[in-house]
């Protein structure tokens, strides 16, 4: 089929108007927009502060002196600092905006109980502004991703209860038997998310366990919120856009059943290859490290399946932004679960535990993953809820390739860099401080990268706040990256 | 997919699984350790921490020092960290099961603190601040000063020229270890290179000091095990004690050029000195040193930091854990070298 001749919308909407599948879902589109839009401007404007924090933590880490004078603005607490702004401020909220769309369009009802949300979104707000005041302030638990003092972290859970509940009362409202595979992944998600934060809140701070277990909790903990909360949410927002975008169902729905179980059995288990030959019994390890080599099955069964779904429509990645920042992070999916099996291996993790390989790692499954779907969701989730359509094709196109060589080159400087680290540090006739030295480079070069993504998200923020105040464009035709007209499509459009 | 109860009981029971598998079930085996004693009852290892250490944990993890050491030994097939000295034999979960929090660490951008309290040199808790004692009382016990200590014995040359010999030698710790047996006096103060162990062996008893010397250096070659870092540097408190963590948190790069660690200054407050420098006050030199008549001194939140450090040692021997080295007895010289100098005070 010739590229530049296939719709770019979703089919029903070049339908003849007065079509009721599509009046429903402007309908539906409609009642999300109170909640979404707040979830959205939330994230945007924590992903902003945290981009500004991850500069200075990475300029610091190479330059100590860095205005280390001031308690608040010390790098052993401005990076807790950054991590939690990105992983509950943007990631969570940005997350849920969309998983909230999803459930709305997909259950085929009007969102209901929007007030559950507006409260939710406030006090998770609320959770994150006062755990990263108390981070600041010197309050931080150290415990990746759980460093939130326990009165942050109170609020989030009442918040994320909120939204939870939400959840399950509007699966009771909808409509059809079937349940699409995003709804998998999102229940999923909304349902893992509660009992994952309690149990490690519980095991760690409440009733503490014995030593070392707090670490194996730990790790337990921050693994499984990349895996089923922000790789279950983004998962699902790439099953639902790329067949959406392209107008084509998905694949096999054979292949999404394997691929969701065997994601919810293995990806669960992993986690403890980060203790490898640490003080623990060797099995927990070496559990994590058989349950990551599994994770290959659903990377697989995923891969292919959003593969032969996009086959012959890749060139479409020229026109949709929602296609090429979607398409980009599903195939980072497969990237980010290949890099983790590489460096679980024990004869790898040997030389890259402890170093900034594993930083590599977690921005390839939050950003180059995670994040880039998201950015797809929301670049075509707004304009519906605005009514406008993105004012500026070159604003994203910006915004993409910033994003892109951004990631790219922070995951392959950290990966070098770490496995330089590692095998300098596991040289004992080298002095310690070779090992430290000879990383450094790469973290100016990672620096550099921050830079990149510095730029591309003020980019996306000054775009999403011109839609946000109305000033997008006023057009039936959504924001293609290249004009398709010059290729002869204009019927389709 | 139809229906939701598949659905839902699908998501639990995944879930579930992971969690009684990597949480619950460690948990049973090996949750509920006890401190390893002798047959006596006696020699009890480890030991309760007290309030002060524990605030220094707090410290510790809310300055963010866990995202760059780490807190634990791995064993030597798996890694150089005992031929890097960093712990004589690898960490065990017994060793952590009074520490709350526990911080084994993610990340190495700087050395493993595991047991960074076993280095401190001998007796440096009770004397009185080593920056106000001079080198003078010490002339009587120790011969000639430091740089020429290598000269009685050639077999001690070694240990003073290489920098190694601080951490080769027997240094980590013990209350019987040759060294604090023969010089219970404080650490030879700033000005040397080389102090601690080194000296403490080097005039008292020869004998000791040329058995230990060659047995340590055969187990360091110096050359290939590069140079300690940091390095003991001139005018300061000797390595690894109290009030050189204190300098080191203040200005690390006073200590090490190449240090990336941050300076912790605002854990540490400049005062007026009333009448006499306080005893905690810092020994900073050069463009580090506060104004003429004023001092600085540590918060309580620095001293329990450093109180945390000094208290990191997994020295003492584990049932469970093979010593690395043919020194399994509690010998103080846990070095690697089985030191026939290093059995007898006990």
């Amino acid at each position: 089929m010739n590229p530049a001749g296939i719709p770019l919308k979703e089919p029903s909407v070049s339908a003849a108007a007065g079509d009721t599948g599509q009046l429903e879902r402007a309908v539906i589109d409609a009642s999300t927009r109170v909640p979404v839009l707040i979830f959205y401007t939330s994230a945007v404007a924590w992903l902003i502060l945290g981009t500004l924090l991850a500069g200075f933590v990475s300029f610091k880490l190479h330059t100590p002196d860095l205005l280390s004078d001031i308690s608040f603005l010390t790098w052993g607490r401005v990076r807790p600092a950054h991590m939690n702004v990105m992983v509950y401020g943007w990631a969570s909220m940005a997350g849920m905006g969309t998983a909230i769309w999803l459930m709305a369009r997909l259950c085929r009802t009007v969102l209901r109980y929007p007030l559950l949300l507006v409260a939710a979104a406030g006090f998770w707000n609320l959770g994150v502004l006062l755990g990263v005041g108390g981070i600041l302030l010197g309050d931080s638990t150290g415990y990746q991703w759980l460093e939130f003092p326990s009165y942050a972290a109170i609020i989030l859970f009442v918040a994320y209860t909120l939204v939870a509940s939400w959840a399950v009362l509007m699966f009771r409202f909808r409509r059809g038997e079937q349940i699409y595979i995003t709804q998998w992944y999102l229940l999923g998600a909304f349902l893992w998310f509660p009992w994952l934060y309690a149990a490690g809140q519980l095991m760690l701070f409440v009733v503490p366990v014995q030593g070392v277990l707090q670490a194996a909790v730990g790790w337990w903990y921050a693994n499984n919120l990349l895996f089923l909360w922000f790789g279950a949410i983004g998962l699902g927002t790439a099953y639902y856009m790329i067949p959406k975008v392209i107008g084509r169902p998905v694949y096999s729905y054979h292949l999404a059943t394997i691929g969701f179980w065997s994601y919810a059995l293995f990806s669960s288990w992993t986690g403890m290859q980060r203790l490898v030959d640490g003080p623990f019994p060797a099995w927990m390890v070496t559990a994590s490290i058989a349950a990551t080599i599994l994770t290959l099955i659903p990377v697989a069964t995923v891969g292919l399946n959003h593969h032969m779904t996009m086959q012959g429509y890749f060139p479409l990645m020229r026109y949709s932004p929602t296609l090429r920042f979607t398409v980009f992070g599903a195939m980072s999916y497969t990237v980010f679960s290949l890099v983790g099996v590489l460096i679980s291996l024990r004869s790898v993790a040997r030389y890259v535990n402890f170093t900034q390989a594993s930083i590599a790692y977690s921005h390839l499954g939050l950003y180059a993953f995670f994040t880039m779907v998201i950015f797809g969701s929301m670049y075509y989730i707004v304009p519906r809820l605005i009514g406008r359509e993105w004012r500026y094709a070159s604003l994203i196109k910006l915004h993409f390739w910033a994003s892109a060589y951004g990631i790219g080159l922070m995951t392959l400087m950290l990966l070098a860099g770490g496995f330089l680290q590692g095998a300098s540090m596991e040289n004992p006739s080298l002095a310690f401080s070779e090992s430290v030295e000879s990383v450094l480079p790469y973290l100016r070069g990672r620096s550099l990268s921050g830079i990149l993504l510095t730029v591309s998200h003020f980019i996306f923020a000054y775009h999403f706040g011109l839609m946000l105040f109305g000033l997008g464009r006023k057009s039936t035709v959504p924001t293609f990256l290249n004009p398709v007209e010059a290729e002869g499509a204009e019927a389709h459009i | 997919m139809k229906g939701l109860a598949p659905l839902f009981f699908g998501i639990f029971g995944t879930f579930a699984f992971s969690w009684v598998g990597l949480t619950v079930i460690p948990n049973w085996q090996i949750g509920h350790l006890n401190p390893q004693s002798d047959e006596e009852g006696t020699d009890i290892y480890p030991m309760p921490q007290s309030g002060m250490v524990q605030w220094g944990a707090h410290v510790y993890a809310a300055n963010g020092c866990v995202y760059c050491h780490s807190e634990q030994v791995r064993a030597e097939y798996a890694g150089a960290d005992i031929e890097r000295k960093w712990g004589v034999r690898r960490s065990a979960p017994r060793d952590y099961i009074f520490e709350r929090p526990v911080w084994l660490g993610k990340a190495r951008m700087g050395q493993d603190l595991a047991n960074i309290g076993a280095r401190a040199p001998k007796e440096e808790e009770s004397p009185s601040p080593t920056g106000s004692a001079s080198p003078a009382p010490q002339g009587a016990a120790v011969s000639s000063p430091p740089p020429s200590a290598g000269s009685p014995s050639p077999a001690s040359l070694p240990a003073a020229t290489a920098p190694v010999a601080p951490r080769g030698s027997p240094a980590p710790k013990g209350p019987g270890s040759p060294a604090a047996a023969v010089s219970p006096s404080s650490p030879l103060p700033g000005g040397t290179v080389a102090a601690g162990p080194g000296t403490g062996v080097a005039s008292p008893s020869p004998a000791a000091a040329a058995k230990a010397s060659p047995a340590a250096s055969p187990a360091t070659p110096p050359s290939p095990a590069g140079p300690p870092w940091p390095e003991q540097t001139a005018g300061l408190p000797p390595m690894y004690s109290a009030a050189w963590h204190h300098v080191h948190l203040y200005s690390p790069r006073s200590i090490n050029l190449d240090s990336n660690m941050p300076s912790y200054r605002f854990l540490y407050q400049a005062r007026r000195i009333s009448d006499a420098r306080s005893s905690d006050a810092l020994q900073l030199t050069g463009s580090d040193a506060p104004p003429e008549g004023w001092e600085i001194v540590p918060t309580y939140d620095a001293k329990c930091l450093v109180a945390y450090m000094m208290a990191l040692n997994q020295s003492h021997p584990l049932k469970e854990v093979k010593s690395s080295g043919a020194a399994p007895a509690a010998s103080p010289a846990a070095s690697p070298s089985p030191a026939p100098g290093g059995q007898p005070p006990k």
